[in-house]
This record gives structure tokens, C-alpha cells and sequence, in this order.
């Protein structure tokens, strides 16, 4: 069946958010090809209900609402420990390195390979890492992300905090595990 | 504005979700407080850190494709 041209625009503008969704569903689903299953499908109910999208209002989150929204449908009977974090407290990276005697960007940030990085991302529990992957990875405002997660902007602010927060402590950890920095008070791994 | 107050507004800082006043007056205590400073040019560059590790993924091209006849 030929498409209409109100079709083919709303296809086209949609697609030209395929990376950021598709980057977002790699990190929820932390696989490729479930990565693909889920944005096919979102791309298809955003089809079914283009209707619903306002022209001119933000089509990257809707579509991003929808995919995530999707990705929870699929999640839903997980246990609450598994898709949240409890306040543990604070944890700054940035005084505990320099409590330890480290340059914190010199010495442990430029040393932090991309993939121990995204690696700490995905082991944010999902409800923490769509907020960072909206607000740090895709630059949306708090109001926008609240908007996507419907959300007060208090919780995506509160959610974010402590997924930096936990973020912080696994790059810590990576950092004393492979021998970037060498725990308490002790100096930095010596080159 | 004092290093407590500096270092509860830091995450809306470095996400400039702060109003413009409140972003001078972060802006003003960090220029005098070298501790400060170096805590939110830390948490910018770890900002930075995630992003860019983040964001270099791109979806295959055969399935922008196979998307695009489906979406057709």
C-alpha cells in the first residue's frame, strides 16, 4: 500500500531519531538485538498512534516515552531492589579521590576507558539509568525528562543525584580493581 | 552562598537548570573557592565522560532500512 505524504514526513522525522532510541534501548536492554525488537516495535505503535503526536511539540521524547514505556511492559514483575536504589548515602568520587592523594580528572578520569564507562552505566538499575541516559547522554532537560518518564521533575532530579552518585562508586571501584588508584590513603598507582 | 549551598546545587548547576541568578551567584562562589571549583570541573568532565561514552552507538544501517520500508 502507497504511503500518504503526511505518512512519509511523520516516517521521516521519526527516523531521524533512530541512534538516540536505539542507543537508548541498547543501554536498557544491554542487547542488540533485543535493542532492535524493542525499537521495531515502538517504531511501530508510534505509527499506529502518529494521531496522538502533536507537529511542532518534542517527537524525540515521545518516541522515547514510548519505547521506554515498552521496555517497562516488558519488565514489569521485577523486584523493586532490582529497578531501584536505595539512598545509600553520598558518595563522592571526587573527595574520595582527593582524600587519597589523586589528581581526580588527571590521574583517574583520562585513564577510565569508554567501556568500564558504559559498562558502570548499565549496572544502574533501569529506573536510574533512563534518567542518566536522558539527561547526560541525550542532554534533555529535567522538564523534558520528566515529561518522557511521567515523573515529577523532583524525582528525575532525585533520581538522577543518586545515579551519579552509585555511577561515582562503581567507577571507584573499576579504578581500584584494575590499579588506577590504590585505596585508602594511599598515593595513585605509579605509572 | 557558601560551600554547602554551592555543593546541594552543583548537579542543576553543571546541568544548567538553575535560574540565571542562581547560576551567577554559583558562578561567583565558584571563581573564589578553588575546592568548589575543582569539584564541579570534576563532576562536568565525568558528565562529559558519560556522554561521550555513551552516544557513539549508532543504529546498523540495515536496520534504519529495514525500518524505513517498514515504516512506509
Amino acid at each position: 500500500m502507497a504511503e500518504s505524504p503526511a505518512q512519509t514526513t511523520f516516517a521521516e522525522e521519526a527516523l531521524g531519531h533512530l541512534d538516540t532510541l536505539y542507543r537508548g534501548a541498547l543501554r536498557l536492554t544491554r542487547d542488540p538485538d533485543q535493542a532492535q525488537d524493542l525499537v521495531q516495535e515502538a517504531y511501530l505503535r508510534a505509527l499506529r498512534y502518529q494521531h496522538s503526536y502533536q507537529p511542532g511539540t518534542n517527537m524525540k521524547a515521545w518516541l522515547f516515552a514510548i519505547m521506554r514505556n515498552l521496555f517497562w511492559d516488558r519488565f514489569k514483575g521485577s523486584r523493586k531492589e532490582d529497578v531501584s536504589l536505595d539512598d545509600a548515602g553520598d558518595f563522592l568520587l571526587y573527595e574520595k579521590l582527593r582524600d587519597e592523594g589523586a589528581r581526580p580528572e588527571a590521574d583517574v578520569l583520562d585513564k577510565l576507558a569508554a567501556s568500564e564507562v558504559v559498562s558502570a552505566v548499565e549496572k544502574l538499575p533501569p529506573l536510574h539509568r533512563e534518567v542518566v541516559l536522558l539527561v547526560d547522554v541525550e542532554g534533555f532537560s529535567y522538564k523534558d525528562a520528566a515529561e518522557t518518564l511521567g515523573v515529577p521533575i523532583g524525582t528525575v532530579m532525585s533520581r538522577l543525584h543518586r545515579a551519579r552518585q552509585q555511577l561515582q562508586k562503581s567507577l571507584y571501584d573499576y579504578a581500584l580493581e584494575s590499579g588506577i588508584v590504590r585505596g585508602s590513603n594511599s598515593q595513585v598507582a605509579n605509572q | 552562598m557558601n560551600c554547602p549551598d554551592c555543593k546541594d546545587k552543583l548537579d542543576r548547576f553543571v546541568d544548567r537548570e538553575l535560574t540565571t541568578t542562581e547560576m551567577l551567584e554559583i558562578q561567583l562562589h565558584l571563581e573564589g573557592c578553588p575546592e568548589c571549583m575543582d569539584n564541579y570541573e570534576f563532576q562536568t568532565q565525568l558528565k562529559r565522560l558519560v556522554k561521550h561514552s555513551c552516544d557513539c552507538d549508532t543504529a546498523p544501517p540495515e536496520f534504519r532500512e529495514k525500518l524505513r520500508q517498514l515504516l512506509s
